[in-house]
C-alpha cells in the first residue's frame, strides 16, 4: 500500500511520522495545560480540594488589586527601560567590538560569559555587589572616593533599577553575537561605495546599517522583550527574604503568580494573572512584529 | 575628464607584494581594461586607484594631480563594484541620489541631475523602484547610474558584468561602450574575461602576478602579444603552443621535418599557433595526428587532435563547419608559416 503513494504522499507519511512524537508530546505538555490554566482562571481552587466554578470573579478581583497595577506597571518598567538599553548597549559593542581585530575573540568570549552563567549565581554575587559597607563592592568603592552610602536593594526607587542592571548584563552577550552576525552580512562594498561618494559616518550608521540590520533589531527586541516580560530569576534570588520587595517595588507579574499559586494555593486566581501575562506577551510581540515588519 | 598615471605603483600587505611597480599612462577619454587571472592585482590596482587601498610606494596621479593621499571622495572618481553594491532598502532614486549626498548643488539641481541620467540609462520609470523589483542588468545600470550622476573624472569598473548570465553580459557589454562613446569619460574597468577586454578596450593592460605583461591596442596585444603569457590568455580557444627546434633558418616542430622561417635563432624554441590559423588545407602542413573531439560551432567546427607527445598532447584545430573530419580519422594540419608565433623555450618572451 506504500509503495503506491507518489513521492509528495510519501513525504508526507514520513514527516508526519517523525512529527507525531513532537505533536504529542506539544499537546499533553503544552497545549492541555494552557486550556486547563485558562479553565482554572474561572475556577476557585487551592491545589487539594474541588475546583468551584467563579465565573469572572478572579478577573474582577485581579482588576480590583492594588498590587496587581504596580506588579503590571513594574513589568512594564523591566520591559521599557530593559528592551531598549540592551539593545543600545548591545549595539554601540557589536558595532566597535566588529571593526577591532586585537583580542576579538578574547572580548567576545568575555561579554558572552555571562550569557552562560546560572541567573542565580549571578543574581547572588550581585546581592553581595550591592550590599552596604563593608560588604558591598560598590559602596565600598563608593566610600573609598567619599561618596554617602547608597541603599540598592532596600530603596524603593532604587531596587527595581539594581536588579535590571545584572539582567540586562546577562542578556548582552547573546545580543552582541546576534548584532554581530547581522553586520557582518552587510557587504563590505556597500560602505566602501559610501566612502566613495564621501558621506559621513552618521549617514552610514543611520542610512545603511540600522536599515540593514532591521531583521535582526527585530529577532532582537522581540526575544528580548519576551524576556524581560517573563523576568523572574534575577527578581527572586536578589530579594530572597522578601521577594518582589521592600514594598512590591521590584515584584513582576510572574513572581507575582508564583507567590499566589504557591505561596497562598488560590490557583484560580494564579491562573488568571497567568492568562493576562500570556496576553500581554502576546500583544507586545505581535505589535512589535507589526510595527518593525517591512512595508 | 582626465588623464590618469600610475607611477611604478608598488603594494605590500606586511612582508608579501603583490604589485611590483606598474607604470601606466592613461589618455583623457580613453577606455582601458586590466585584464588577468584572479590574483594578478588587477583589482588591487583598480582599488588603490580608487582610494580604497592604500598606495605602499609610487604615485598615482588623476588629471596631473598626485592624489595618494587623498580620500576617495576627493579623487573625482566613482566605482562600480561586482555586486552592484546598490542599497537593497532604498528606491532606485535614492540609490542614485546617494552618489549626490555632499555634492555641492541646489535640491533642484540634484534632481534635474538625477533625471537626466536616469533619461540617458533608461530607467525613468524605474526611480520609484526598489532593487528586489529589478532585474539585474537594470541593478547594473542602477550602479552605473549612481557612479554617473557624479559625473567623474575617472569611472573605475570593478568586474561588474561577472554576476550576469552569459546574455545580459553581451547586452551590457554594448550598452557601456556606446556609453563611453556618449558621455567621453576615462574609464578603467576590470575583468578576469578577455573577451569583455577585448570588445571593450581602447587599450588592455594584461596582468599577471602583480605585474604588466602587456599594454596595446585590442589588435596589437592579438596579433603580436608580447610573451606566451599574453599569446595564451588572449584568444579564444587558446593558442597551441609546441615545441620545436630551430637550426641555419629552418624550424622541426614537435619532431616534424624541417620547415623554412628565416626568422627562427638557432635552439630550442616554443611555437604558437592558434586553432583559426591551424587548418585542414592552405599554408604548409605543420603536423599529423588523431582527431580526437569534434565541437561544432555551427559555420566552423573545433577538432581536437592528439599530436603525439612529442607535441605535448593535444592541439585544437579549425575544420569546415560542414564537413568536419571525424573523430579517429587521421587528419594532417596546415598553417600559414606567416600565422606562427616564436617564444623563447625559457623565458617564453616572444621573438620577432
Amino acid at each position: 500500500m506504500y509503495k503506491s503513494l507518489t513521492i509528495r504522499q510519501k513525504q508526507i507519511v514520513w514527516a508526519w511520522g517523525f512529527l507525531a512524537l513532537p505533536v504529542l508530546f506539544y499537546t499533553v505538555i503544552r497545549f492541555y495545560p494552557t486550556g486547563n490554566a485558562i479553565l482554572i482562571s474561572f475556577q476557585n481552587w487551592n491545589l487539594l480540594g474541588t475546583r468551584t466554578w467563579a465565573g469572572f470573579d478572579n478577573y474582577i478581583k485581579l482588576f480590583n488589586d492594588p498590587v496587581f497595577w504596580k506588579v503590571f506597571a513594574n513589568t512594564f518598567k523591566y520591559l521599557l527601560i530593559g528592551t531598549p538599553l540592551s539593545l543600545l548597549i548591545s549595539f554601540i559593542i557589536a558595532y566597535h567590538l566588529d571593526q577591532l581585530r586585537f583580542m576579538h575573540g578574547f572580548l567576545r568570549m568575555l561579554y558572552f560569559l555571562p550569557f552562560m552563567t546560572s541567573a542565580v549565581a549571578m543574581a547572588w554575587v550581585w546581592r553581595w555587589f550591592y550590599q552596604p559597607v563593608p560588604t558591598g563592592l560598590f559602596n565600598n568603592l563608593l566610600a573609598s572616593v567619599g561618596i554617602g552610602q547608597i541603599a540598592f536593594l532596600n530603596s524603593t526607587t532604587n531596587a527595581l533599577p539594581a536588579i535590571l542592571a545584572p539582567a540586562i548584563w546577562a542578556g548582552l552577550g547573546f545580543q552582541i553575537i546576534i548584532f554581530m552576525a547581522g553586520l557582518r552580512s552587510i557587504p563590505k562594498s556597500y560602505y566602501e561605495a559610501a566612502r566613495i561618494d564621501g558621506v559621513g559616518w552618521w549617514t552610514i550608521l543611520w542610512e545603511i546599517t540600522l536599515p540593514l540590520l532591521k531583521p535582526t533589531i527585530v529577532f532582537i527586541v522581540v526575544f528580548s522583550s519576551i524576556g524581560f516580560l517573563r523576568i523572574f530569576d534575577h527578581v527572586f534570588n536578589m530579594t530572597t527574604n522578601n521577594p518582589g520587595g521592600p514594598l512590591n517595588s521590584t515584584k513582576p507579574l510572574v513572581l507575582m503568580i508564583y507567590d499566589t499559586a504557591f505561596s497562598s494555593f488560590d490557583m484560580g486566581y494564579a491562573a488568571a494573572q497567568t492568562v493576562v501575562l500570556f496576553t500581554v506577551l502576546l500583544v507586545v510581540s505581535l505589535v512589535q512584529l507589526r510595527i518593525l515588519r517591512d512595508k | 575628464m582626465a588623464t590618469l598615471a600610475l607611477r611604478n605603483l608598488v603594494k605590500r600587505y606586511d612582508k608579501t607584494e603583490v604589485l611590483h611597480g606598474i607604470d601606466l599612462e592613461v589618455a583623457d577619454g580613453e577606455f582601458v581594461v586590466f585584464v588577468g587571472p584572479s590574483g594578478c592585482g588587477k583589482s588591487t590596482t583598480l582599488r588603490m586607484i580608487a582610494g580604497l587601498e592604500e598606495v605602499t610606494q609610487g604615485t598615482i596621479e588623476i588629471g596631473g594631480r598626485v592624489v595618494n593621499n587623498l580620500e576617495p571622495k576627493d579623487r573625482d572618481i566613482a566605482m562600480v563594484f561586482q555586486n552592484y553594491a546598490i542599497y537593497p532598502h532604498m528606491t532606485v532614486r535614492k540609490n542614485i541620489g546617494f552618489g549626490l549626498r555632499t555634492a555641492k548643488m541646489t535640491k533642484l539641481e540634484k534632481s534635474a541631475r538625477l533625471e537626466e541620467v536616469a533619461a540617458i540609462l533608461d530607467m525613468t520609470d524605474l526611480l520609484e523602484r526598489k532593487p528586489s523589483q529589478l532585474s539585474g542588468g537594470q541593478r547594473q545600470r542602477v550602479a552605473i547610474g549612481r557612479a554617473m550622476v557624479r559625473d567623474p573624472a575617472v569611472f573605475l569598473f570593478d568586474e561588474p558584468l561577472s554576476n550576469l548570465d552569459a546574455q545580459l553580459r553581451t547586452q551590457m557589454r554594448l550598452e557601456i561602450k556606446k556609453l563611453h562613446q556618449r558621455v567621453g569619460n576615462t574609464i578603467v574597468f576590470v575583468t578576469h574575461d578577455q573577451v569583455e577586454a577585448m570588445t571593450m578596450a581602447d587599450r588592455i593592460v594584461i596582468m599577471k602576478d602583480g605585474h604588466i605583461q602587456q599594454v596595446g591596442t585590442p589588435a596589437e596585444v592579438y596579433h603580436s602579444p608580447a610573451n606566451a603569457f599574453v599569446a595564451r590568455f588572449i584568444g579564444a580557444p587558446s593558442m597551441n603552443m609546441l615545441p620545436a627546434t630551430a637550426k641555419d633558418g629552418a624550424i622541426s616542430i614537435a619532431g616534424g621535418a624541417p620547415l623554412d622561417l628565416a626568422r627562427a635563432p638557432d635552439g630550442v624554441l616554443n611555437v604558437g599557433v592558434r586553432p583559426d590559423d591551424l587548418v585542414l588545407t592552405g599554408g604548409v602542413p605543420i603536423l599529423t595526428g588523431r582527431v580526437t573531439v569534434q565541437e561544432p560551432l555551427g559555420n566552423e567546427t573545433l577538432i581536437y587532435v592528439d599530436a603525439g607527445a612529442q607535441a605535448g598532447g593535444e592541439v585544437i584545430a579549425k575544420a569546415d563547419g560542414r564537413t568536419p573530419p571525424a573523430v579517429g580519422s587521421t587528419v594532417t594540419l596546415h598553417a600559414d608559416p606567416g600565422a606562427l608565433h616564436l617564444f623563447d623555450a625559457t623565458t617564453g618572451v616572444t621573438i620577432r
